[in-house]
């Protein structure tokens, strides 16, 4: 027993370049993404988003884009009311004498706008309110929660209305209104999360290995209990543009923007009178948007989630 | 009898690593406060194996905790006790290897740092380092935990990080606790200046933020980083190569759901050795392991315990798996250590009559076929307990006392210590009939 301290252990058996983390990463990714392209509804979805993306990237080559301002729609004054097929206004015309084909591609532009934008914002909002109720807890964890409750007890769509029609009819201003109503939906989801991860022995044995607490929230916390804020910030770019073009029928954005709920209300005035053009092809637009991203949305919920694998 | 003597602790603290002082946890529940650990004092010896058996709820596990701080505090309270930790060094004159000036054990205690070995108030008058573990500071608190102090949890696929690599896990002790060797092995001066060895140094203890991680990836400080890298994958390897996992390199990109529960649990017990602790506190390591694999796990707890003179205090509730690898044994009973002491002492000539009974409820080859012994009665509650002894209820040697004084721990027999009223009088004013019930 005594020469057992002498025993000295063989130097690992190869020294070969290991597979480094970011080849795991890569190979993992990999993964994930044939599991996603695996479910047809999620790859159609895909390919509704991948074709409004393009339309969104590529608006001023489609519909040559309004001077001065290529978010404004342009006024054909001496086409007013035309019907689909006119040439030079292929989706017809409003009242106004607004091009729809127009406004239908510069509008994926404004959708895409604000859903970026309220969405990165209140994903980043929400995920540090929640990170800080979920990891502190205590008193801190009250404070804010209850701050959330009050946000949550009014219906986003009557809250985020009343918000916009204080700042006054403005796009941005509806973006504001926006990110302001669906910040505590993340603040919810992310407390939620960690709260539960928190519960797990890995946390403990993190901090038995001596992790400062800083360590352990990003290296054990963050990453395991992100994915939902993920799956529904995916959902909330179909929702986001749904609400917003909500607030702009109702006409709290700016009149005359190239923007779909704008678009809708716009004509909505003439389908009783049969034209039913100018209202219908924006509003394609917005179920495809909202339908594309729920499907993607819907897909990466299920491949990320491992209760769902194998069904 | 050996009634004056203090229950069983070791005669000179150089001999013991830790000790646990009359620890007291307790918890806030809605029906009252819960007594899960009330009174309990042991010490665990240098290079021992003690095993802290009991069963589920008596709070061993509480005790293993309290050791690193890990309770949850707004519903725990530290109602009283200490735990003092002896960190102890290599010995130097003998490499660690075993001679007369560190009885054979190859470790010293390290000293203090007041007075440098010479001995004061601070360290107790004998010169050597104390530490208590319960009044520490988080960031010494932190440092201690997986570098001298380490821990392997009972489940060890819940006790590893989904989401990252077996080497990012194993490594993060190295980043923690070893990032001078680190520096060193990578061939990167640990004192030089400029703002490229200061973030190659924040890297080496994983304390690189935000852009830094983006500059460590860029050109100028890119290949000092792979050395890094390839100096923590050596270390890494090294680690789980003891252990003796097959193919150590390839298993270090994996992820622990790709890994088996004895492989994980190997992984496990790289990362708690990694840093050659003083001591491991395995709390339950192979409940949740099928059985062959378990002998497996065992086997090499105690050869790598050997190797790295590690002292381990072993929790468990499985008497026969106590029985192969502790050389003391402690039982503890609601919140209580019944009876402590040698494993032979305990198996063969066991005192308390709670340990008697847990003996004789262990079936053996030779036991007949039919219904299993048990110890009649239930686990008492532990909400605002009476002073009495926790067993009264359940004991076949009950007696007037038991019920309104609790006994103390008191030896019997060199190194053997039982609290129980039959071994030495209860207090005065109390009336012994030692008379046993029947049934």
């Amino acid at each position: 027993m005594a020469d057992i301290s002498q025993t000295r252990l063989p130097k690992s058996p190869f020294r070969g370049p290991t597979t480094s983390v970011w080849q795991v990463r890569v190979l993992r990714m990999r993964e994930l993404a044939a599991n996603i392209l695996s479910n047809p509804t999620t790859v159609l979805g895909l390919a509704i988003i991948g074709m409004l993306l393009g339309m969104a990237i590529f608006a001023p080559f489609i519909a040559e884009p309004n001077i001065p301002d290529a978010y404004q729609m342009p006024r054909d004054w001496g086409a007013v009311r035309k019907p689909p097929g006119t040439p030079g206004h292929i989706l017809g015309t409003t009242n106004e004498g607004g091009d729809v084909f127009y406004g239908v591609v510069w509008g994926s532009r404004t959708s895409l706008q604000l859903s970026l934008i309220v969405v990165s914002a209140t994903v980043i909002i929400g995920t540090i309110v929640g990170s800080i109720a979920g990891f502190l807890g205590g008193w801190v964890d009250e404070v804010l929660m209850r701050i959330v409750d009050v946000f949550l007890s009014i219906p986003e769509l009557i809250f985020a209305l009343a918000i916009a029609a204080m700042l006054g009819p403005s796009f941005s201003n509806i973006i504001i209104a926006l990110s302001m109503v669906i910040w505590v939906k993340y603040a919810r989801i992310m407390r939620a999360q960690i709260i539960q991860v928190k519960q797990n022995e890995y946390i403990d044995a993190a901090r038995v290995i001596g992790d400062s607490k800083i360590n352990i929230y990003f290296r054990d916390i963050l990453p395991n209990s992100f994915t939902p804020v993920m799956v529904q910030a995916t959902l909330d770019m179909g929702n986001v543009v749904l609400i917003g073009a909500t607030l702009s029928f109702i006409g709290l954005s700016e009149a005359g923007i190239a923007e779909w709920g704008v678009l809708v209300s716009e004509g909505q005035a003439g389908i009783a009178s049969g034209r039913w053009w100018a209202s219908t092809f924006p509003g394609l637009m917005i179920f495809l948007w909202a339908l594309a991203f729920n499907l993607v949305g819907d897909g990466l919920r299920d491949a990320l989630d491992p209760r769902t694998e194998g069904r | 009898m050996f009634d004056e003597n203090q229950p069983s602790l070791a005669a000179n603290s150089a001999n013991a690593i830790a000790r646990v002082d009359d620890l007291k946890v307790y918890f806030n529940s809605k029906r009252g406060i819960v007594h899960s650990v009330d009174g309990v004092s042991f010490d665990i010896r240098d290079g021992e194996t003690l095993g802290l058996v009991g069963e589920t709820g008596c709070g061993k596990s509480v005790t293993g905790r309290s050791f690193l701080q890990l309770l949850p505090m707004p519903p725990g309270i530290q109602a009283g006790g200490s735990i003092t930790f002896y960190p102890q060094g290599i010995c130097e004159e003998c490499g660690g290897k075993g001679c007369a000036s560190c009885t054979g054990t190859g470790r010293t205690s390290v000293d203090c740092e007041a007075c440098s070995g010479t001995g004061c108030d601070a360290c107790g008058n004998n010169g050597a380092q104390q530490i208590d573990l319960l009044k520490l500071g988080s960031e010494k608190m932190r440092r201690i935990r997986g570098d001298r102090i380490a821990m392997i949890f009972q489940d060890p696929g819940k006790a590893l990080n989904p989401s990252l690599t077996i080497r990012e896990q194993v490594g993060e002790v190295f980043l923690q606790h070893r990032s001078e060797e680190l520096l060193g092995a990578a061939g990167i001066a640990t004192d030089a200046g400029g703002w490229q060895a200061n973030i190659l140094r924040r890297k080496a203890s994983q304390m690189e933020r935000g852009i830094e991680g983006l500059l460590l990836a860029l050109p100028p400080l890119r290949s000092q980083r792979n050395k890094l890298e390839l100096a923590l994958d050596d270390m890494v390897a090294d680690a789980l190569t003891e252990t003796q996992i097959a193919n150590p390199r390839k298993l270090m990109g994996r992820y622990p759901h790709e890994l088996s529960g004895g492989m994980r649990q190997r992984v496990m017990i790289a990362q708690a050795l990694a840093c050659n602790p003083d001591l491991l506190i395995a709390d339950e390591p192979t409940t949740a392991l099928d059985v062959t694999v378990q002998a497996r796990i065992l086997e090499l707890i105690s050869e790598l315990k050997e190797r790295h003179k590690t002292s381990v205090l072993y929790i468990s509730h499985d008497l026969s798996l106590v029985r192969r690898i502790c050389d003391r044994v402690a039982v503890m009973y609601a919140g209580r250590i019944a009876e402590i002491g040698t494993t032979e002492q305990i198996f063969n000539d066991p005192r308390h009559p709670y340990t008697r009974g847990l003996l004789a409820a262990v079936p053996t080859a030779a036991s007949k076929r039919g219904e299993l012994a048990a110890i009649k009665g239930s686990v008492p509650e532990l909400v605002d307990p009476k002073p009495s002894c926790r067993f009264t209820g359940r004991c076949l040697f009950e007696t007037e006392a038991c019920g309104t004084f609790d006994p103390a721990l008191q030896n019997v027999a060199p190194n053997h210590a039982v609290s129980c009223f039959i071994h030495h009088p209860p207090p005065e004013g109390a009336r012994p009939s030692f008379d046993t019930k029947t049934s």
